[in-house]
Parts: structure tokens; sequence; C-alpha cells
């Protein structure tokens, strides 16, 4: 089993500009360090139709409300997930369904690299196997390290799970198997737990080995492997 | 005028989530999928509203489900409507005090 970059393909360059778009890591960044709550703010304004911060700040009474109080900065952290959502739900629709992607797969790689340290985390990686014809698209997040290897796909929301990604890392895990490695797989999705298992109740693609994540447990990926 | 209670804010944000629902019905390819989703929330909402129905709520609470109750009303987009059957409810819970 071995990794490997993925082809630069006219899709490839576009979506590697959105990548390195410094908001996609500034954003990520604030994100990383959000509560459960403050991310629902972010996804909820960056699909939004509302541009006026204060409709927000109404909406989100545990975020922004009188009770809340800055003792520990929660506030602050919470307006600069604000502004920052805002951003992006400012760029159209097309770049802004783009952003939110690569918002998730930079999330994803912040966290990890939080445990294995950031030269472990690659992006755009293919997963090549002898014998094994390679699959087109590449993974979105990866872990290189010896002896424990890590795969993930990355989704803005529920619906983005589908049998061709639950297909794809299951696919990888078993031939892993086959090479006597064991591969780690998981779906990150920022999305609620609840929306993603009626998502993956839909599927008979396989899944029962794959990790979910979720915007509820988005913190695990930072903390000991499961 | 007594305050609004749980039930009273629940079925208010049930009644604009039926409607949302029904935006996003109109992508044929995921009508199954839309209605398990609402249906898996409502069931979230009955919960909630059977554990805690005659609590009241705060102001605060009851302008924020306005608020979000408003935000999906201006959706036209069935596809954003799907995310938004996911992200409106979480939305209300948290108003409410309650994990998704």
């Amino acid at each position: 089993m071995r990794f490997q970059d993925a082809a630069r393909d006219a899709r490839a360059v576009v979506y590697a500009g959105i990548q390195a778009d410094p908001q996609v890591a500034r954003t990520a960044a604030l994100l990383a360090d959000a509560t459960p709550a403050q991310r629902l703010l972010a996804r909820a304004v960056m699909n939004g139709e509302t541009s006026e911060p204060d409709g927000w700040r109404v909406m989100f009474p545990a975020l922004f409300g009188a009770a809340v109080g800055d003792a520990v900065g929660a506030t602050a952290h919470a307006e600069a997930i604000l502004e920052a959502s805002l951003a992006v739900a400012d760029r159209g629709e097309q770049v802004r369904s783009q952003v939110r992607g690569a918002l998730v797969e930079e999330i994803t790689a912040q966290l990890l690299a939080r445990r294995v340290g950031a030269a472990a985390v690659r992006r755009e990686r293919r997963i090549l196997f002898d014998g094994v014809p390679a699959e087109i698209h590449p993974y979105d997040v990866t872990v290189e390290r010896e002896g424990a290897p890590e795969a993930y796909d990355c989704k803005w929301g529920a619906r983005g799970i589908n049998a061709d990604v639950l297909y794809q890392l299951d696919d990888a895990r078993t031939h892993a198997a086959d090479d006597e490695e064991r591969l780690s797989v998981a779906l990150v999705v920022f999305d609620a737990r609840r929306s993603c298992d009626v998502r993956l109740a839909h599927q008979t693609a396989p899944h029962d080995e794959t990790r979910l994540v979720t915007l509820e447990t988005l913190d695990e990926l930072a903390g000991p492997p499961r | 005028m007594s305050s609004p209670t749980v039930s009273d804010a629940i079925d208010r944000a049930v009644e604009a989530y039926l409607v949302l629902g029904g935006l996003g019905e109109e992508i044929e390819d995921e009508w199954s999928y839309v209605t398990d989703l609402s249906e898996a929330w409502r069931a979230r909402f009955d919960e909630v509203a059977t554990s805690r129905g005659t609590d009241a709520v705060t102001p605060e609470t009851d302008a924020a489900i306005d608020r979000a109750i408003d935000e999906i009303g201006r959706i036209e987009d069935p596809h954003r409507a799907i995310d938004w059957l996911s992200t409106f409810p979480q939305i209300v819970l948290l108003a409410l005090g309650e994990r998704p």
C-alpha cells in the first residue's frame, strides 16, 4: 500500500486555488477552536440568505445573548466566526459551495495535525495497492504514518454522503487489510449526527467499519485514534 | 397574556419546517431522504415538547426561533432547503437549550 499525489487535472488546479485561499485557512483555524454551537452558526451563515449580522446574533442567543457575557472571550470568538462566515456567504453560490467543501477539509487537516503533527497530514492523495486499479478520485485528507495510516473524506452536509464515497473508503480499508495493513477510514461531515444517520440508513454501500465524525464530534480528530 | 411555552415555540417551528420540507421535496431524487430527515427531526422536537412542553420560553429564545423561521421562509432554492432541513432544527433546539 502506498500514497501518491493526485493527478493535476483542470478541476484539481481550480480547486487547489480555492484550498489555498487565505480565507479558507483563517476561517478553518477559527472553526477548529470552536464549540459545536459556534460551528452550527458557521454552517447556518455560510448557507444562509441573510447578510445582516444582527439577524444571526438574534438567532443564536446561546452565543450572543445577554447571559453569555465575555469572561472567556466566547463572544469575541463567535463574532469572529460570524464575520468570517458572512465573508464566505458573500462570495456567490458556486464559490461559496467550493469554499465550504475546502473548509471542512482544512478543519479536518488542522485538527488531525494536533494529534499526529502537520508533516504526517496530506491532502488530495490517492492510495495505491499492487494489482488493484487505482481510484480516480483522491482522498481529501490522509494521515501518512508507518503502521497507522488513515484516510478521510470530508463533506459539508449529510446529503453529501453517497455510495461512491462509502465504497471508496471501504474498498481502501479492505485492500489494505489484504496487504496486512490496518487503514483507518473515516467520513467527516459538517452536519448533525442525526441527519447523517438518516442519510446512511438510505445507503446500501458498506460503512460499518467507516468512522463517522460529525459536527458534534469534530474535536475527536485531535484526540487519540479510535 | 401568559408567556409562550416550549410547546408553543415548537409548534411554530414545526409549521415552518413542514413548508421547508415541501420545498425540499421538489428534488425528486431526494424525496425519500427529505421525508425521513424531516420525520427524524420532528421526532426530536416531539421529545422536547413531551419533556418540557409547559416550560415558559424567554423573549430572547422566542425571538431566536422567530428569526430562524424568518430565515427559512426566505429560501427559494430546494437544494438549499434540504441543507436547512438539517440546520434549522439544530438552531431551534440550541435556542431552547437542547442538544440536537
